[in-house]
């Protein structure tokens, strides 16, 4: 057939059919997402105090003093060491549990439901049970003084532990998500490659090496990534647990920075310039981490 | 296949039908309840009241002091805002910015409000009837009703406890104090009981500062806002070094900071420590046949170096007018006659542990032991002039810019955890301060 008497596709039923089906969600993304965005970075480039003085446009001042505000870059070392521990942490131990639990039965069925538990448990719920816990005469301590341990730490009290503490909370929340997101990759494994393996003379832990963890890595990417946006954006265990403290900024992440500047300081412009630079953060990172990730997975 | 004409429309339609539902379900997110006590019709007019609820304002107490004003009011009726926490500032903030602003407001510190104009400024005649109607003001304009007064702190202390380090007499001087701290120390009690947030360990440092910087110079808060006086200066760097070395000899321990302010009130009536600096509400906890200690509570203020006595205290937290009320009057109305009521009041003593500021009131006969001892003291402390502003406890133009409380809260923690130093945090309260105004 000639390429000139090739129909061509109508483009008008096309168009119905993208506004039919793509306008609802684009419609909810542009007020509820973009919108905000773009009216946050608007303020950003004012000195708007809802109960202060005129707004006035003040150009890129606020970032310029952001990135001499000892307080934002205390908030950004305190994410950042938060969102190793948070990627690090789940991801380690939820590929450990998500093997072991890898089996038939009720029992392991229980268990996933078990691990599972805290992810849909309320942040406010999982942070007053840690509070009970790490408080200096809560449960953790009276048990190590009862196995004889005279000053046991200040788990929330101590600006040596207190960060630390929190990632220990945020990670014990987050785990169940990864089991079951490696429980899910580890049963897509196709079983017959793991019989040749074995008949091939492969060990268990070279079957895992060479056949299971790089069928895993679309797993290890959703979990890398959700990770990585989740503590990056905690506020609310900081806001039940430490209130940013012990101290100054023992805790504060950016988050938890921008609604005390925005809300409690009035400072709402300045407080945008740091919700912008944490949402430019949050992409880049997210972007280097699904490159480099989705990399590994071309490979496979 | 032939689409139906419009369908693509009606699919729209309902998707922006559903988007702005779900914009108008979270715009009202806040609980309305009606505590108007069945006060209605036609001639009503209707406003908006934003309370807090804690363990002793209960609903039913706020639902019966309304009650009380309508019933001589019958033409008012009120719609009672409960704030989701007792951080009713930030709610009212929220409230504002998305056009609920309340009619009248609770105990919300009108620094921010009152300056944007979206407060109504008492008059003169109005406050005729409040003991000291100029505090708390504004810009020389008074926006929250000087309603009660609060002593922050009174140093309660646990007698049997004083009695078993051999304390025999609540310390006069400062000198006294730590005396007294070190021998309850070498019996293996903690001195000071204290928490990590602002009404846990805030009233400590409010009591160094009231003797190191307000004693010497009671317009402090004001010559700062001026300029004229710094964070840095001697007197309030000896105030931080003073609450450092506490924590330094062990008679505050840091990893109290962990507590919440209910925590803290409990380690106390629970006998975990001898000595407890808090607000004089503490008394309706500590007269509540319900959560009262089985040990006798004394108390004393926050002792001086040369023992001359320092009141530190903060008279306000009243009801609050919007000047955008629909129904400015009735507002107005409900406002000072809720403040006035003396039953309302006479509840206040007893739930809140407050001081009325209100002339010519004198607290109920049945008020408890540690609310009457307390009321004694501040009374004491008024004719001995003693009375001084509770350091990070003021409000308008007494207090700090918004923002430096929290900051002054943080300060206190890292001085009790030796992150650091006095000159320090002196520098980062100057720096602070700086940004916040």
């Amino acid at each position: 057939m000639s390429r000139g008497a090739r129909t061509r596709r109508p483009v008008w039923p096309g168009l119905w059919h993208f506004l039919t089906f793509g306008a609802p969600g684009i419609t909810v993304y542009v007020c509820f997402v973009l919108a905000p965005i773009v009216v946050s970075f608007g303020y950003s480039l004012t000195n708007y105090n809802p109960f202060g003085p005129p707004t006035r446009f003040v150009g890129l001042r606020n970032y310029r003093l952001l990135m001499q505000d000892p307080e934002f870059l205390l908030s950004l070392r305190v994410t950042t060491i938060l969102t190793v521990i948070v990627v690090v942490v789940p991801n380690v131990l939820g590929l450990a549990i998500a093997v072991v639990l890898d089996r038939r039965g009720w029992f392991y069925n229980a268990l996933r439901t078990v691990f599972f538990t805290p992810v849909v448990l309320s942040t406010v719920v999982v942070s007053i049970i840690w509070i009970r816990l790490m408080a200096d005469d809560g449960l953790i301590n009276q048990a190590l003084r009862g196995l004889g341990v005279a000053g046991p730490p200040g788990w929330l009290s101590d600006p040596a532990y207190a960060l630390y503490s929190l990632g220990i909370i945020l990670s014990w929340q987050m785990l169940g998500f990864c089991v079951v997101v490696y429980l899910a990759g580890l049963q897509g494994v196709p079983q017959d490659l793991q019989e040749a393996a074995a008949i091939d003379g492969a060990g268990p832990v070279s079957r895992f090496r060479h056949i299971t963890w790089p069928m895993l890595a679309p797993a290890l990417t959703i979990n890398t990534v959700v990770m990585l946006i989740s503590a990056f954006k905690v506020y609310d265990h900081v806001q039940v647990i430490t209130k940013g403290g012990p101290g100054t900024g023992t805790t504060a992440t950016v988050a938890y920075n921008v609604i005390q500047t925005g809300f409690v300081a009035n400072r709402q412009g300045y407080a945008s310039a740091m919700a912008i630079v944490m949402l430019v953060i949050i992409a880049v990172a997210c972007a280097v981490a699904l490159k480099i990730l989705q990399r590994r997975e071309v490979q496979l | 296949m032939r689409r139906r004409p419009g369908a693509w429309t009606s699919t729209l339609s309902a998707a922006l039908c559903l988007a702005l539902g779900a914009a108008a379900l979270g715009a009202g997110g806040c609980s309305v309840k009606d505590g108007s006590g069945g006060a209605s019709g036609s001639g009503s007019k209707e406003i908006t009241f934003l309370v807090f609820e804690t363990p002793n304002l209960t609903p039913q107490v706020w639902d019966a002091n309304i009650r009380r004003v309508t019933s001589k009011h019958p033409d008012i009726k009120v719609k009672k805002l409960v704030a989701p926490t007792q951080d009713r500032t930030a709610y009212a903030k929220q409230l504002l910015t998305s056009g609920q602003f309340p009619d009248v407001m609770v105990a919300v510190s009108p620094a921010g409000f009152a300056e944007s104009g979206n407060l109504y400024a008492w008059q003169p005649g109005e406050l005729k009837d409040f003991t000291n109607p100029g505090n708390g003001a504004v810009g020389g304009k008074i926006y929250q009703l000087p309603a009660n007064t609060q002593t922050i702190p009174v140093v309660y202390y646990n007698k049997s406890l004083f009695t078993k380090a051999g304390v025999t007499a609540p310390p006069r001087t400062y000198a006294e104090f730590l005396d007294a701290c070190a021998k309850l120390k070498g019996k293996g009690i903690t001195p000071l009981v204290v928490g990590g947030g602002h009404d846990a360990l805030g009233p400590t440092w409010a009591g160094i500062l009231g003797t190191e910087v307000y004693a010497k110079n009671p317009r402090w808060m004001h010559d700062r806002r001026a300029d004229k006086v710094k964070f840095t200066d001697p007197a309030f760097v000896s105030g931080a070094r003073k609450l450092a070395d506490l924590a330094a000899k062990g008679y505050i321990d840091k990893r109290d900071l962990s507590r919440d302010y209910a925590a803290t009130q409990q380690a106390f009536m629970d006998g975990k420590g001898a000595m407890y600096a808090m607000g004089n509400w503490f008394a309706a906890a500590a007269d509540n046949p319900e959560t009262k200690p089985t040990f006798e509570i004394g108390q004393f203020f926050w002792p001086s170096d040369d023992g001359k006595l320092v009141v530190p205290a903060f008279t306000g937290g009243g009801l609050l007018v919007s000047a955008k009320a629909k129904n400015l009057d009735a507002a107005k109305k409900f406002a000072l006659g809720f403040q006035l009521d003396k039953t309302n009041l006479d509840t206040s003593t007893a739930n809140d542990g407050l001081f009325p500021a209100i002339k010519g009131y004198t607290p109920p006969a049945n008020a408890g032991p540690v609310f009457k001892t307390g009321y004694d003291l501040y009374q004491q402390g008024v004719r001995a002039n003693a009375v001084v502003p509770a350091f990070g406890f003021e409000a308008g133009d007494d207090g700090m810019p918004a923002g430096v409380v929290e900051k002054w809260d943080s300060a206190a923690q890292d001085l009790v955890t030796g992150r650091r130093t006095p000159e320090q945090v002196a520098r980062f309260l100057d720096g602070e301060w700086a940004k916040g105004s």
